[in-house]
């Protein structure tokens, strides 16, 4: 496979973060040289276990996500019924859970877990940070955070489904709709948490804001609150379990959030770059490539000398 | 077995006992309800005789509207209100004469009632005291009365008093048994146990009945409407508030937790009448211009403060009505068009691409089943299938 400038960049990188000795450099790049070049043909070949094969998400990713998904349907559960206080099952769900004396109390000790959550996450991130920084295999393209290069991936994705581009966009441990969804999620906690907040200290907000806006302010957090985790669920709904669930190749669900583990046709497919950052630290991944591939007579065999000799004489 | 012995004392049953054992029967059909009837009956003394004609179900008149309109006095239910002890002409006192002509004007709650005085006072009892304070109210008027005063409640719109509650349990049998030791006599024992109970119970109406009550005008579209148009017309000032108080209420926090049956939440005489003379303010209403309001501008920071303790100026500007409706709520009207137009495009968004995404997929082979092994078990139209 001749590696794009970015994946080459990728590749090296790794290489040179995870202190690659010659012997494994020269082993990683011989099975590169191997792969078929379509990409395609790599991702439909490879076996894989529904519950992952590739690790992805750490212990504390997954608790943090087990954490915000139930918060976040108790909180709806126990929320929806006050926004949308003339549908028909509004009240039914209220006296299920024990009426409005009962569900304000589940509301706002359950949004305290979710203040926990976000900030258990945001310790997460600073030192996991801080350990990748001070170990020397920090790379930013390896984060959650946005580059020019998620729009082209965005681009060149709508392309190849439109039948425009041969190949999908070699895309990164965390691809374009990962990137919305998860600052989509972190805008709207915090505008979860501040617009929560001021209906349960409303004084002192008041208090701390310009009288000319103090009554604006509360206006829209009036509006922010349920919009917000309207738009939330509707999203979570429509787009989220589609992606996790109902997406062809994903039904009936991605265990990842569980085992923390992905599918090497997902990791292939969707994570190219994250793969080839895998074959340089797991050097079991790429024994298990590798068989799996000549077993189909996938791989390329290595040119010899003299065929490379032979091939420049036809050619001249 | 027991038609074995319904047979055997129906056959032991003689043609004259047949005759003992039904007249028993009807005997007591008879005397239970006269029994009843004279017990409510003594409740209610109708010495000027106004049941000669008002005892008739079909005392009904047509009026020029067209409405029917009763004038039967049911004794039995007379007898369980509170003016009961109350003889008819002590209010309907334009009565002069009996049989009485036509009468216009209404019963006036101002009345003093000669036959019942003032325990307190010895005076004539009267409403007069709460009358006057409400009459001077936003919504005091007079009893009859034509336009647009009409709309304002009366006494009897919110004193409508029920001459049932459930929740009026019957005297307790020890109490009623320690009184009548002096008192003597148990019916007069149980009036007062009764009459005493119920005032000296908190006898509020429940928020959610607060807030019923206030509604049934104040969320009334074509009350408001017609007030609107009044105001209009003759240049008189409204409240700013005045055409979407409950319904503004309604969609407030206060508003749907009061609608649950939550009793910590502000209902509308939280905020429009004092806590500290409750009983005299709720019948002096006053608009929010009036500087004796709870809710004028002055007095507002400490009407909040009686529940919202850390209050202050600032807090008392936050709106306690707001509102999504255009003319009232302009900046919240704005914001929710807002939010609703980017809700509605991202999710049409993300679904088109979804879709978008699961047709590219199937086209391209994949299956929606995750197995073991590969989901790219379809046959690819763009020609790059698994090998197998």
């Amino acid at each position: 496979m001749k590696l794009s400038a970015e994946a080459r960049s990728v590749l090296d990188t790794s290489m040179r973060q995870n202190k690659v000795d010659d012997r494994e450099r020269d082993e990683i790049e011989e099975l590169i040289n191997q792969l078929p070049d379509d990409r395609v043909l790599l991702y439909k070949n490879v076996d894989s276990n529904p519950l992952g094969n590739i690790n992805r998400y750490s212990i504390h990713i997954r608790l943090q996500h087990m954490l915000t998904f139930v918060t976040f349907l108790t909180l709806a559960f126990t929320g929806l019924p006050i926004l949308l206080y003339n549908a028909f099952w509004a009240e039914p769900v209220i006296s299920v859970m024990g009426g409005v004396d009962v569900t304000r109390i589940i509301h706002r000790t359950i949004a305290a877990v979710m203040v926990f959550t976000m900030l258990y996450h945001l310790v997460t991130l600073f030192f996991g940070t801080l350990y990748r920084l001070t170990a020397g295999t920090f790379d930013i393209r390896r984060t959650i955070l946005p580059l020019l290069k998620d729009l082209r991936d965005f681009r060149n994705d709508v392309l190849y489904f439109a039948g425009k581009r041969d190949q999908r966009p070699e895309m990164d441990k965390f691809m374009y709709k990962q990137k919305i969804h998860y600052f989509a999620a972190a805008f709207g906690n915090t505008v979860m948490i501040v617009s929560g907040s001021s209906f349960l200290f409303p004084e002192f907000w008041a208090s701390i804001l310009p009288a000319s806006i103090a009554s604006e302010f509360q206006e829209l957090m009036r509006l922010s609150h349920p919009h917000e985790a309207l738009l939330a669920l509707l999203v979570i709904a429509f787009w989220h379990w589609y992606n996790v669930h109902l997406a062809p190749g994903r039904f009936p669900m991605q265990w990842t959030f569980l085992t923390g583990k992905i599918t090497r046709e997902h990791q292939i497919e969707e994570h190219f770059l994250e793969y080839l950052r895998i074959l340089v630290e797991v050097p079991q991944e790429r024994a298990v490539l590798i068989d799996m591939l000549s077993k189909k007579e996938l791989l390329i065999e290595p040119t010899t000398e003299n065929e490379q000799q032979h091939e420049k004489s036809t050619l001249s | 077995m027991i038609n074995k012995t319904n047979n055997r004392l129906l056959k032991s049953l003689t043609p004259i006992k047949w005759l003992r054992c039904s007249i028993a029967i009807l005997l007591l059909f008879v005397i239970v309800p006269v029994h009843a009837t004279e017990q409510n009956a003594t409740a209610f003394e109708d010495d000027e005789g106004c049941l000669t004609c008002h005892k008739y179900p079909r005392m009904t008149r047509v009026t020029d509207e067209g409405a029917i309109r009763s004038y039967y006095v049911m004794p039995e239910v007379f007898a369980n209100t509170v003016h009961r002890n109350v003889p008819c002409r002590d209010c309907h006192n334009m009565i002069k004469q009996l049989p009485h002509r036509e009468v216009k004007e209404g019963v006036n709650c101002n009345t003093e009632c000669h036959s019942v005085n003032n325990p307190a006072t010895g005076k004539p009892f009267s409403h007069k005291g709460i009358y006057d304070v409400y009459k001077d109210s936003v919504h005091g008027r007079k009893k009859v009365v034509e336009g647009i005063d009409s709309d304002k409640p009366y006494c009897v719109t919110c004193h409508n008093n029920p001459i049932y509650d459930p929740n009026e349990l019957e005297p307790p049998e020890h109490i009623v048994g320690r009184c009548v030791l002096c008192h003597e006599d148990e019916k007069f024992v149980k009036q007062w146990y009764k009459h005493t109970s119920r005032r000296i119970r908190e006898v509020k109406r429940s928020s959610e009945e607060i807030v019923q009550l206030c509604s049934s005008c104040h969320g009334d579209k074509k009350l408001i409407d017609r007030h609107l148009d009044f105001a209009k017309n003759n240049d008189k000032e409204l409240g700013s508030k005045f055409a979407v108080a409950a319904e503004s209420y309604g969609e407030s926090f206060h508003g749907k937790l009061t609608r649950y049956g939550f009793k910590e939440t502000a209902n509308c005489l939280s905020c429009h009448a004092e806590s500290e003379n409750y009983y005299k303010s709720v019948h002096d209403i006053r608009p929010s211009r009036d500087p004796l309001s709870p809710v004028h501008l002055d007095n507002r920071v400490g009407t909040c403060q009686q529940c919202h303790e850390l209050a202050d100026e600032n807090y008392a500007k936050l709106d306690p009505h707001p509102t999504t409706n255009q003319k009232e709520g302009a900046f919240r009207h704005k914001a929710e068009q807002i939010y609703n137009l980017v809700s509605i495009v991202t999710i049409i968004a993300l679904v088109g691409l979804s879709l978008f995404e699961t047709w590219g997929r199937r086209r391209d082979g994949a299956s929606f089943l995750m197995k073991v092994g590969t989901s790219w078990r379809r046959k690819s139209k763009r020609g790059r299938d698994r090998v197998e």
